[in-house]
C-alpha cells in the first residue's frame, strides 16, 4: 500500500495496526459477553458478533500483508459463520424439544 | 499522483474509523441491554453497518482489483445472511425461553386495534368538542400504559413467588 511516496507506506502500516489492535481488544470483549450470557442464544448472538469482527481482522490482513487470497478466506469465513449459527440454533432447538416431549410423555403415563 | 493517493487513503481510513465506531455502539448497547432479543438490535447493527462501512474503506484502500470485488461480495452475502441467522436466534430464544412473563408480553395487533377503538369511543363520548375529547385520549394513554407495566411486574413478581 502506497509504494514509492514519502510517509504514505508508513501511514498505511499504522493506521492497520492500530486497527487490528483495536479489533483484538473487541474480540475479547465479545468473549467475555459470551462467558456471562445468561442464556444460550446471548452466547450466539456473541460468538456471531466475534464472527464479524474476525471478517474485518482478516481483511485488513489481506490489504496489509498484500496477499490477495486472504480475501477468500474472509468470504469463506463469512459463510462458516453463517452455518455454525444455524446448526447451532436448529441443533439446541432439536434437543430442547425433545426433551419437553419426553417430559410431557412421562407427566402423561404417571 | 500523490495528492490523489493521499486523498484515497484518507477517505478509506475515514470509512474505516466510521466502521470501528459503529463496533463500538454494538458492543455498548450489547452490553447495556437487558434481555437477549433487545441485544440482537445492536448485534444486528455491526453485522449489516459495521462491516459495510469498514469493508467499503478497505475497498477504497485497495482500488479496482479483484481484492476489492471478493471484498464486496462479502459484504452483499452477510446483507442476506445476517436477517437470516438473527430471526433463527430470535426463535430460538423465543421457543426456548421458561419464563416468557418475566422478559416480553405477548401482545396480539387484533387486541391493540380493539383496544385503540374502544378508547377512541369512549373519549367521543366523554368530550363534546374536538380539542378536549382530544387531551382526554391523550391523558388516557397514559394511565393504561402505566397499568400494564404495573401488571407485567405483578405477574412476574407472582410468579417468583409461586417458585419460592
Amino acid at each position: 500500500m502506497g509504494k514509492g511516496i514519502s510517509g504514505l507506506e508508513q501511514m498505511y502500516h499504522g493506521l492497520f495496526t492500530v486497527v487490528l489492535i483495536f479489533l483484538a481488544v473487541m474480540v475479547v470483549l465479545c468473549l467475555i459477553r459470551a462467558i456471562i450470557g445468561p442464556r444460550v442464544a446471548d452466547r450466539i448472538v456473541s460468538v456471531n458478533m466475534m464472527g464479524t469482527m474476525v471478517m474485518v481482522i482478516i481483511a485488513v490482513l489481506a490489504l496489509m500483508l498484500e496477499e490477495g487470497y486472504l480475501a477468500d478466506i474472509c468470504l469463506i469465513y463469512a459463510m462458516l459463520s453463517f452455518l455454525a449459527v444455524i446448526v447451532l440454533t436448529k441443533v439446541y432447538m432439536g434437543v430442547y424439544l425433545e426433551k419437553k416431549e419426553e417430559e410431557e410423555k412421562e407427566n402423561g403415563g404417571d | 499522483m500523490a495528492a490523489i493517493e493521499w486523498i484515497r487513503f484518507l477517505v478509506g481510513a475515514f470509512f474505516l474509523l466510521c466502521g470501528l465506531a459503529i463496533f463500538v455502539v454494538e458492543m455498548i448497547g450489547v452490553f447495556r441491554f437487558r434481555y437477549v432479543l433487545n441485544r440482537m438490535h445492536a448485534a444486528a447493527m455491526g453485522d449489516t453497518l459495521g462491516i459495510g462501512l469498514s469493508l467499503v474503506g478497505l475497498i477504497i484502500m485497495s482500488g479496482f482489483t479483484f481484492t476489492s470485488l471478493k471484498l464486496f461480495l462479502v459484504i452483499v452475502f452477510l446483507w442476506f445472511s445476517s436477517p437470516a441467522s438473527s430471526h433463527l436466534i430470535a426463535r430460538l430464544e423465543v421457543t426456548t425461553d421458561e419464563e416468557p412473563e418475566k422478559h416480553y408480553r405477548r401482545v396480539a395487533l387484533r387486541d391493540l386495534e380493539r383496544e385503540l377503538q374502544e378508547r377512541a369511543a369512549a373519549g367521543d363520548e366523554l368530550g363534546g368538542d374536538a380539542p378536549d375529547a382530544r387531551t382526554e385520549n391523550e391523558s388516557d394513554a397514559d394511565k393504561p400504559d402505566a397499568q400494564t407495566v404495573e401488571g407485567v411486574r405483578s405477574v412476574g413478581a407472582a410468579v417468583g413467588k409461586g417458585e419460592a
